[in-house]
């Protein structure tokens, strides 16, 4: 297996983790701009929590990174530098749960779809769906206050201002979570065997 | 899975919950703030708009409905007014005004008609209409009262 760091007995980031980091962020930018016209909907966030699910901790941040720094310039609503740099620190929080349900052995038992018909699945799922609610709306907090710097709303004005949309985040994440986290991670498994997915 | 894990998961569960409820109430109380503001602030117009007037209805029999400071427009006059407060029925008489023929259903009839009066503060007694009851312009605070009477003239 190729590695991007020889010479230590530690390995840094492999060669095939660096090609996934690089697939799920195009992934990500294109899922971005095909949804751009549903306000708050995304499938970014679960694509950047199945990486630091997946890959670890610091792959998993820069999917979310680089994705919000190319998405957050690239953006045909404008251009922000106090809201890239909240959405690109806050983006972070997926891959942090992502990587501690990994440490938890949340949905490790789960190894193929077969399992659909099992209680477990499904309760396994509403874990998935539970978390990314919750994540969410950790997120939703973080980028409503970067919004009070920006605009000069008192902060809850800017929570009220932005309860329909965060209640959208929160909950089209808990089904995205909900429906995709288990098959997804069944499949990117078999890209990414056991043995290469990296512990940092 | 062990039982502690398990009230893990409710917690978060129920947290979550907490987290749209606590989304939901904000949403709801700032609308119900904009929403009574709005509401006093009709209130305050609908004061510029309206005045306060005392209406009493009295049968003749005994009965006597008092409808104390009731809202109604400013430059009405006394019968529409009492049209406010009840069923009124009458003949309008080109260039001398309406003649009320019933209130409520109770019709001028046996020599009795309904009369109108307006109350004097200053001498401190009713005072008989002096004009046709769509014709008197009412002012802020008035008291009239409609008797079902034998009239003295």
């Amino acid at each position: 297996m190729e590695s991007m760091a020889h010479g230590s007995s530690e390995k840094i980031v492999s060669t095939r983790v660096i090609c996934l980091v690089i697939m799920l962020t195009s992934i990500n930018l294109a899922l971005n701009y095909v949804m751009i016209g549903i306000p708050n909907v995304k499938l970014m966030d679960l694509i950047v929590f199945l990486s630091g699910y997946l890959m670890g901790l610091v792959p998993g941040i820069l999917v979310g990174v680089l994705t919000w720094l190319v998405y957050g310039t690239l953006n045909p609503f404008g251009f922000n530098l106090i809201i890239l740099a909240a959405t690109c620190s806050s983006e972070t929080i997926y891959a942090v749960f992502g990587w501690l349900l990994k440490k938890l052995n949340i949905g490790s038992d789960i190894i193929t779809l077969l399992d659909i018909n099992g209680r477990k699945f499904w309760f396994t799922s509403l874990k998935f769906g539970l978390i990314g609610f919750l994540a969410t709306s950790i997120y939703d907090l973080i980028t409503n206050i970067a919004s009070v710097v920006i605009v000069g709303l008192s902060p809850i004005m800017a929570i009220i201002s932005g309860v329909w949309f965060a209640l959208i985040h929160e909950v089209s994440n808990f089904a995205f979570f909900f429906f995709g986290c288990i098959p997804l991670i069944t499949a990117l498994k078999k890209v990414l065997p056991e043995k290469e997915v990296i512990e940092l | 899975m062990s039982g502690k894990s398990n009230w893990m998961w409710v917690s978060i569960g129920l947290l979550c919950l907490l987290i749209a409820a606590i989304y939901l109430a904000t949403y709801y109380y700032s609308e119900s703030v904009y929403f009574r503001s709005l509401y006093e602030g009709a209130v305050s117009d609908l004061k510029k708009l309206t005045m306060k007037v005392n209406i009493l209805i009295d049968y003749g029999n005994g009965t006597q409905t008092w409808y104390n400071g009731t809202s109604v427009p400013r430059e009405t006059n006394v019968l529409m007014a009492t049209r406010i407060v009840a069923l009124v029925k009458g003949t309008e008489y080109p260039g001398m005004g309406t003649f009320v023929d019933s209130i409520n259903s109770v019709r001028n009839e046996g020599g009795k008609y309904w009369m109108w009066y307006i109350w004097n503060p200053d001498k401190r007694n009713w005072e008989l209409g002096p004009v046709a009851s769509d014709k008197y312009v009412l002012r802020e605070g008035d008291t009239i009262m409609w008797r079902y009477e034998i009239p003295s003239f």
